[in-house]
């Protein structure tokens, strides 16, 4: 187990290496032949070529490879790769510590991915394995339908129709209804409040999750279905098990490999979903961070926040892979 | 194990039930508690440091946090002392600021000549600020300039910390040397980069960036980088200028987002719809009546490429672009009452020496551009017009229908290109077709929106144009003995701009905001389009 997670770790570092590596010659180049942001900064303001040279002083873009289309700029990724070994993740274009931002963004990214697979996990396991349990019959056509149809209603759409729409009267109702001093209308609050995070970022984060949770009903079905046909169930039954203690020990447990696995690996594909929501409702999270700094050329600041990334998904994948030992007895890693 | 699992999951989702349905949220404010002003802003603000503050958002927030020497009046623009006792001059280049008696920081340093002093010197000697051109008229500013290579990189940094022109006499005077004479000295001096700065300040400008130590009737207490920033009421604050009722003020950061939707569940005093939501807030009588509106000063103009050849070159061809446009439907159809039709380069009414209609070729007239087009020469046959401009959604559907009436009413194939990268691309000439440009004037003088064509030889700047007599307009009105005089020989700048027709003005901002029912005395600054804050009044 320890070597298997050590050799886990091994090939993770590497992994990140090439990605910050590609991540670099990636935004290098589209400085180099963008053009440099240090101009972005005056926008419509003529500067003095002083005060260019200045600017991407600040900027830590003075090194004359950003000038030279093609030029892979080893000098300054070493300089980078030497600042991360001492722990020091370096700032963004305009000075503040990477560090700080993730520290001010994450949280709010982490308590949506926490709604979020709360959701997954009711829903896909609810109605998975309700559809499971009574295939073909009318719940199971009904349940395999919504997946369907929510698979068919983009996210922004249901945000937006939300926010839009929905939240003034019904947080209004809640104020009238429950008071000014109470959680209700809280929950129904048009955009994120950093003062309350978790009552404004609760239903962002269930709506998120019923977008994303199509798959997941589809997937928990499809495998407790395997489950239902395996020997070891009707083993089970034949020893006179009652229906329900083998539904949840034989059928459920054995069947969560694969849902494990889809938490595990959908930790990246949320954060696409994040970027909408954070847009949406206004949220300070990793995915718009993310996104302005893509789209300003924060070389700085975009590997700083892939690094960390990387890092934490590397992290559930070998948690996830821990998990698996835990879920089935004949997983052993030697 | 199995039951281990089932009991994470119901302990994960009790915590957050616990915590979403606990008791009651215990900060909403009493009746009788502080008064809390909400406001936003809309983009990310990197800094809150003065001599490095250029956008509408840290601009208006440093607004009610520092004093300038001159604040300018919400009718007419015209600046007014406020911090200063007097600014005079004899010749227009050596300037005496007399600054009034026992004003101070918030953290009870004095506010003397010396704070200014210490301000000015700091940002012309920082290249890298935001407003440091602001001291180019200053003599030394050249002196504290960095040596470049070859390249455009620096070569040797410069040791010189203090402008030459710049004396401090006595406690409160300050005596300011130009290297030119410059009439409207007096009206730049209200702008953001010529606040005063503490010394605890300059001390940890990184700290000071974030929480500034202003001398204005509020504190900043928190600025939480991208969510929000709150400032509290000075309560030691000797000026006059102050809101009625206001307590503390919360701006938070939209970036991207709309804020109507909370404006109407009542969590944000000042808002403005989306056009999709802007029909429904205008037939609701009751909120018609909470809306304030100004004229805006900021010019959105097409350039040509005039540093290469083509069409572009035949003034006739510029002429028939801009009398092929549709001003009035495309901003009827797309501002969503944000904005107005331009025929001048200078804003009218809100700066002076604005008029409107300087603009001879500013109407729409598909006749006379047709004929205009023909004495041209006509368009190249197979050639298409491209359009330059950033990747902004709202300016992109602009120039699509600009591209459309040009194509109507000229038979000019055209295509956009929207680039993340504008700036850089037109700094370094690369656009080969029309393209958009804006204008965000930094103090209200009709001098700030012509200084900027005058960029001292041929091919030089970013349109490629270059008028020496246009340039020496602006120097007599540099070297005007008085404001007045000066405005006039600005106002015959203009005329020759407008005469040989470089840019087309395209259209001027207006600044409008739906307030909330606890507001009064909502006026928007007629200059920047914001809410003046320290006019409102907040009733409760």
């Amino acid at each position: 187990m320890g070597r298997y997670v050590l050799r886990r770790v091994v090939q993770a570092v590497g992994m990140l290496f090439l990605v910050m590596f590609v991540l670099h010659l990636l935004t290098t180049l589209a400085i180099q032949l963008n053009g440099n942001p240090a101009l972005a900064f005056f926008g419509d303001k003529i500067p003095s070529p002083a005060q260019v040279a200045a600017v991407e002083q600040r900027f830590g873009l003075d090194d004359p490879c950003y000038d030279q289309p093609g030029n892979p700029c080893l000098g300054p990724f070493a300089e980078r790769l030497g600042q991360y070994a001492q722990g020091d993740l370096g700032t963004n274009l305009r000075g503040r510590e990477v560090t700080d931002i993730v520290a001010a963004a994450a949280p709010n990214t982490l308590r949506l991915f926490v709604m979020v697979t709360i959701t997954w996990l009711v829903l896909g396991m609810v109605l998975g394995s309700v559809a499971a349990r009574w295939r073909g019959s009318p719940s199971d056509h009904g349940i395999r339908l919504t997946s369907v149809l929510i698979d068919a209603l983009p996210v922004f759409v249901l945000l937006l129709v939300y926010k839009e729409i929905v939240t003034v009267p019904l947080s209004g109702w809640a104020k009238d209804t429950f008071g000014e001093d109470s959680w209700p209308p809280y929950w129904f609050k048009p955009s994120f409040d950093p003062e309350h995070p978790w009552a404004t970022v609760a239903v962002p984060g269930i709506l998120l999750g019923l977008a994303g949770s199509a798959a997941f009903i589809r997937l928990v079905r499809a495998s407790q279905l395997e489950s239902y046909g395996g020997d070891h169930v009707r083993t089970a039954r034949s020893k006179g098990l009652g229906e329900g203690r083998v539904v949840v020990h034989h059928v459920v447990r054995n069947s969560s490999i694969p849902v494990v696995t889809a938490v595990g690996l959908t930790f990246a594909e949320a954060l696409s979903g994040a970027v909408i929501t954070e847009g949406i409702m206004n949220i300070y999270g990793m995915g718009g961070v993310l996104w302005d700094a893509v789209q300003s050329s924060d070389v700085g600041l975009v590997l700083g926040i892939v690094t960390i990334l990387t890092a934490v998904t590397v992290v559930v994948m070998i948690v996830v892979d821990i998990a698996y030992a835990a879920l089935d007895p004949r997983i052993r890693y030697e | 194990m199995r039951q281990a699992r089932f009991a994470t999951f119901a302990a994960g989702a009790a915590v957050v039930a616990l915590t979403v349905a606990g008791c009651s949220p215990s900060d909403t404010a009493d009746d009788d508690g502080p008064v809390t002003l909400k406001l936003t802003i809309d983009q990310d603000m990197e800094t809150l440091f003065p001599g490095d503050s250029g956008n509408a958002d840290n601009i208006a927030i440093l607004d009610v946090v520092y004093d300038g020497l001159v604040r300018y009046d919400p009718e007419t623009t015209e600046p007014y002392n406020y911090v200063a006792e007097s600014i005079e001059s004899e010749d227009n280049v050596v300037w005496t600021i007399k600054i009034k008696p026992d004003l101070t920081f918030q953290n009870g340093e004095p506010v003397d000549a010396a704070a200014f002093a210490r301000s000015w010197n700091y940002t012309a000697g920082h290249s890298e600020l935001y407003s440091n051109y602001f001291f180019e008229r200053f003599k030394g500013y050249e002196e504290m300039q960095d040596e470049l290579d070859d390249d455009g990189n620096i070569a040797e940094e410069n040791s010189v910390e203090e402008l030459s022109g710049l004396t401090v006499v006595d406690d409160l005077t300050l005596e300011v040397e130009l290297t030119a004479p410059f009439a409207g000295f007096s009206t730049m001096l209200g702008y953001t980069g010529f606040f005063p700065v503490a010394e605890e300040c300059l001390a940890d400008v990184e700290a000071c960036a974030v929480t500034p130590i202003g001398n204005g009737p509020f504190q900043v207490t928190e600025w939480d980088q991208g969510v929000a920033v709150d400032a509290q009421r000075w309560e030691d604050y000797p000026l006059d200028e102050t809101p009625e009722g206001v307590d503390a003020i919360n701006w938070r950061e939209y970036s991207g987002a709309s804020s109507w939707a909370d404006f109407e569940a009542g969590d944000i005093d000042v808002s403005y719809p989306a056009p999709a939501d802007l029909a429904a807030a205008q037939e609701d009588p009751e909120l018609s009546e909470r809306l304030a509106q100004a004229p805006g000063a900021a010019l959105t103009y097409i350039a040509f490429p005039l540093y290469e050849g083509g069409p572009w070159q035949d003034k006739e061809f510029r002429k028939a672009i801009s009398l092929a446009i549709d001003r009035d439907t495309i901003i009827d159809q797309l501002s969503g009452g944000l904005a107005t039709p331009a025929d001048s380069w200078v804003v009218p009414d809100g700066v002076p020496g604005g008029e409107a209609g300087t603009c001879e070729w500013c109407t729409f007239d598909p006749d006379a551009a047709k004929a205009a087009l023909e004495e041209a020469g006509g368009w190249p046959e197979g050639e298409t017009l491209t359009i330059g401009l950033s990747d902004d959604e709202t300016e992109i559907e602009y120039f699509k229908a600009i591209g459309d009436s040009i194509e109507a009413n000229l038979d000019i194939p055209y295509e956009l290109k929207p680039n993340p990268d504008f700036f850089t691309i037109r700094s370094e000439h690369g656009f080969d077709g029309i393209f958009r440009n804006n204008w965000f004037p930094d103090y209200p003088l009709n001098e700030n929106y012509l200084s900027f064509y005058a960029v001292g030889e041929e091919g030089a700047g970013n349109f490629g144009w270059y008028s020496e007599e246009f340039e020496d307009k602006l120097a007599e009105g540099d070297q005007a003995p008085t404001l007045d005089e000066a405005v006039v020989k600005y106002q015959e700048a203009e005329a020759i701009l407008a005469d040989e027709f470089p840019t087309i003005p395209f259209r001027f901002n207006a600044g409008a905001e739906y307030y909330s029912e606890r507001l009064d005395d909502v006026v928007l600054d007629p200059f920047s389009g914001a809410v003046r804050v320290r006019e409102l009044t907040v009733t409760e």
